[in-house]
């Protein structure tokens, strides 16, 4: 800490914050090349898209002419009832996300529950695989000739309907309540234990310290967990495309729109509508995070926290675990046993032929997309570390700009930000469509915040007085970047890198916009089984793509343990 | 000296590398497995060509063409009804091709005048239904459009978005050439009461009915075998008795294509008997007279047909797609 406080005082004095932060960057020419360099990139590639989207919306055949939302106004239901349905899905989601998220992170942080590593192991699942694969499992359990749905029927007598409404609140909180989870393990183990033991001391019970001091401190969490919840809700678009019968959702409703229909206007219409609410949640989401700091400013909690051991909480919450976890593992286990039955509903004996299939008509899209994203990991990987960079450590005009816009993709529903790159890349100067380059850059540019996010927290654990000294010892832009901030951040880059390749791999929202006869991918074949109803098939496509992203997973788990601590050593 | 050598023997591999794989791209409505019969036959008889391919519903490819229409990346369409190939050529994105060996033997109504597609086979619409739900509740499987419309089938439909779907807009326009426009919207306004959901390749409800998702579906006759009762699913076929649609499945090399001289090896192959004689495996009508045709398949003579004006249903598209959108609210 000393060390740090005498850093900062070198290499900050007084006098530097009265000159201007522009002459400041001068001295560097380097910086000031890759801060523009940096502008220019997401000027183009992020915000001019999405401008394209604007206009298409509001303009025809070059006349202002805001036909379909007027007609929205008038109440045309093909406008109106995908926005209030996904409305409606998303504060569901939203909800029962949360509400199961934060049973989930209490159970694993404030009790002694058997287990823990393997439920938390469980719940990242559904983050790191294609998302769509639980809709098709809910179809394969539940669906009106599913395994489950016909034993009710002949136990019970029982009827109903997975399709529409309940099975996207299904789905859809299955594949989103990790996040509610991950989002709140931190915010309830950041939340100091001594304050619910004073409260204990001084006679409260457990039930009202847990309403009186554990739920208010949580409770800024509780809300950024829910505005997360409903931002990825609403831009879902793998889960509806299969499971949303006669429920139309925007999402899907814009798709069908532009690929079907090549109605450009009511696309782009119906993707505004889609982009207000997101952006509005995302705008609070950000403004609740930045207000307060409600994850402790350590960022891991002080002791091993206080642990409720009674066993009228522990057993409900720890059978409320194993339900939720075997709930994931029973759809994920349908998927692999779909892919290897014959004729799924008629014939279920055992095959390969699905996964023959696989690898002869579908090994060109494998091939492809290991490709891509292996381009498109790297790049996107050292993009967001420099922007990372750059608005954590360094001070220019804009930075606060350049931190919003390059973070705007996450709330921009994918299949806009898509639908962006084919208005905006469709013709001359900058002709991209039908290429490998508009993929790479969708993957890059969509998986941006997450990056940048990435990014920041390695950073953050650095004390900035190293480059500081870096900087001070002669060392430009490039070289203190290569020579001490990456080899610091090499593990977690690694780390970031690799959910990256995995994020590309299962992706289908923004790049189903832009694949084409060339450049096919794996996620899109998949959802052209499930389209065409082969759903066999179309689970051996999600077990070749699981199988992909876990051995990406533990490749970069080697690597970081072994290699790269060993390459650090003998450094 | 070697290393000129070493350099000389790279180039020669890389020249016969390019030389092994001339590569055409094909962009296909055809099912999946279907495509593969075809193009897999092709690349056996003609193994120096690659051929690259991508399913894409007929809907979504004619949209593939007008946003490449400056820039286009595949050199032939193969497959898909006849209307959205004429809106294409309407378009100006086809490129004609009458020197075509298989072009003479087509009758008039199977080909383009201009010769900027023909037609490879032809298909009826029909309905599909689940064998075990009909005898479940001791039903006869449907004869006639309004029979889709009673209680012990409502709600248990599946069929395609007429705007995403060649097989739709084949249904929405066999219903317009039945009963008229104001009436047939009407109807399908009754039958997006009765819809389980729709779905947007126009083979999907033939699965779906196989697995009993659904009771009823409506699709082309040769899916409906091919998709269903051949592959083992208890799926029974039968047709409107009032009169339904067809299609002319057609191909055509699209304009500025990247490979237009293999486009046309292909597009020659596939008018021939030995190409079309393959139908048998997925129970298509072949349009050349020499193709062997599978047993048990049905043709035209064994179904009612309307008046099914293809050059009108594509004309009026887009507007009938709307007027749908508007009515039904899908």
């Amino acid at each position: 800490m000393t060390r740090k406080r005498v850093g900062a005082g070198i290499t900050r004095p007084l006098f530097c914050l009265s000159r201007s932060r522009a002459v400041q960057l001068i001295h560097d020419p380097v910086l000031l090349t890759v801060i523009f360099c940096v502008f220019a990139l997401i000027g183009l590639l992020v915000v001019y898209p999405l401008v394209r989207v604007f206009t298409a919306s509001l303009f025809q055949r070059g006349a202002f002419n805001p036909r379909y939302f007027l007609y929205f106004f008038e109440g045309r239901p093909y406008l109106l009832r995908p926005f209030l349905n996904s409305i409606t899905v998303g504060v569901l989601v939203a909800v029962i996300g949360t509400v199961v998220g934060f049973l989930f992170a209490y159970a694993i942080t404030r009790t002694n529950v058997p287990g823990k590593s393997i439920f938390r192991w469980i719940a990242t699942f559904p983050i790191i695989s294609p998302p769509f694969l639980l809709a098709l499992s809910a179809i394969l359990l539940l669906g009106e000739n599913g395994i489950i749905t016909k034993w009710l029927f002949s136990r019970f007598g029982i009827r109903w309907s997975i399709y529409g409404l309940p099975g996207l609140v299904l789905t859809e909180t299955l594949a989103y309540f990790p996040l509610a989870f991950l989002t709140l393990e931190g915010v309830l183990s950041g939340i100091d234990p001594a304050l619910e033991e004073s409260a204990m001391d001084l006679g409260a019970s457990k039930l009202r310290t847990f309403f009186r001091v554990t739920l208010p401190l949580a409770t800024p969490g509780l809300a950024a967990s829910f505005l997360l919840l409903f931002i990825r809700s609403l831009e879902d678009f793998g889960n509806p495309v299969v499971i949303q019968g006669r429920y139309p959702v925007l999402t899907v409703q814009a798709y069908l729109a532009i690929t079907g229909m090549y109605n450009l206007p009511l696309g782009a219409t119906l993707a505004i509508l889609l982009l207000v609410p997101s952006v509005l949640a995302f705008m609070l989401l950000q403004f609740w995070v930045g207000r307060r700091s409600y994850i402790t400013v350590t960022g891991r909690p002080s002791t091993a926290g206080l642990q409720t051991t009674e066993p009228y909480i522990k057993w409900p919450l720890f059978a409320g675990l194993v339900t939720l976890s075997g709930i994931i593992l029973l759809f994920y286990g349908m998927v692999f046993y779909g892919a290897f039955t014959e004729l799924w509903g008629v014939n279920h004996a055992f095959t390969l032929d699905n996964f023959r299939y696989v690898f002869s008509t579908g090994a060109s899209y494998l091939v492809n997309t290991l490709k891509l994203a292996g381009i498109a990991t790297p790049l996107g990987g050292i993009l967001g570390t420099i922007i990372a960079y750059l608005v954590t450590r360094k001070d220019f005009p804009g930075r606060r700009a350049l931190d919003f816009l390059a973070m705007l993709n996450f709330a921009v529903p994918g299949i806009i930000v898509g639908m962006g790159y084919v208005f905006a890349f469709n013709t001359p100067p900058i002709q991209l469509t039908g290429t490998a380059a508009i993929i790479i850059l969708v993957f890059i540019f969509q998986r941006m915040p997450v990056t940048i996010r990435d990014g920041i927290a390695m950073l953050q654990q650095i004390d900035p007085v190293i480059d500081d000294a870096a900087a001070d010892l002669g060392a430009g832009f490039f070289r203190a970047f290569r020579r001490v901030t990456l080899p610091l951040v090499a593990p977690a880059l690694v780390a970031g890198m690799a959910y990256m390749f995995s994020a590309c791999v299962t992706s289908i929202s923004a790049v189903i916009m832009v694949v084409s006869a060339k450049w096919q991918l794996v996620t899109v074949a998949l959802l052209h089984e499930v389209d065409n109803a082969d759903l066999s098939q179309a689970a051996a496509y999600g077990v070749v793509i699981i199988v992909v992203v876990l051995g990406t997973i533990f490749l970069m788990d080697f690597l970081v343990r072994n290699l790269l601590g060993r390459w650090r050593h003998a450094r | 000296m070697s290393r000129w050598f070493l350099a000389l023997l790279l180039l020669a591999l890389g020249i016969s590398g390019l030389a092994a794989t001339k590569v055409l791209h094909i962009y296909t409505a055809l099912d999946v497995d279907e495509a593969k019969i075809y193009i897999e036959a092709f690349q056996q008889k003609y193994p120096d060509i690659k051929v690259e391919w991508v399913r894409l519903s007929a809907g979504e490819l004619l949209a593939r063409l007008r946003a490449e229409a400056a820039n286009p990346q595949a050199s032939l369409w193969l497959g898909g009804p006849s209307d959205t190939f004429i809106v294409a050529k309407m378009e100006g994105l086809l490129a004609p091709y009458k020197e075509s060996l298989g072009w003479q033997y087509l009758p008039a109504k199977f080909k383009d005048p201009d010769g900027y597609w023909v037609g490879i086979y032809t298909g009826f619409i029909g309905f599909a239904s689940n064998k075990d739900y009909l005898e479940q509740h001791g039903l006869e499987p449907p004869t006639s459009w309004y029979d889709l419309l009673r209680p012990e089938f409502c709600g248990k439909l599946s069929m395609a978005f007429p705007y995403t779907s060649g097989t739709g807009y084949t249904r929405l326009a066999t219903l317009v050439f039945l009963m008229g426009e104001e009436k047939a919207l009407e109807f399908e306004k009754k039958l997006s009461e009765c819809i389980h959901h729709y779905t947007k390749a126009g083979s999907a409800p033939v699965t779906e009915v196989g697995l009993g998702e659904v009771a009823v579906g409506i699709a082309f006759s040769h899916d409906v075998i091919a998709k269903g009762v051949a592959k083992g699913y208890p799926v029974v076929l039968s047709f409107p008795k009032e009169g339904t649609g067809y299609e002319i499945g057609a191909m055509a090399l699209i304009k500025g294509g990247p490979e237009p001289d293999l486009a046309k090896i292909f597009y020659d192959w596939m008018l021939s008997a030995e190409a079309q004689s393959l139908y048998k495996k997925w129970f298509r009508v072949p349009l050349n007279p020499e193709a062997e045709v599978a047993e048990g398949l049905i043709t035209a003579e064994m179904v009612n047909l309307v008046e099914y004006d293809a050059l009108w249903a594509a004309e009026n598209r887009d507007r009938l797609c709307e007027l749908w959108q508007r009515t039904t609210g899908y």
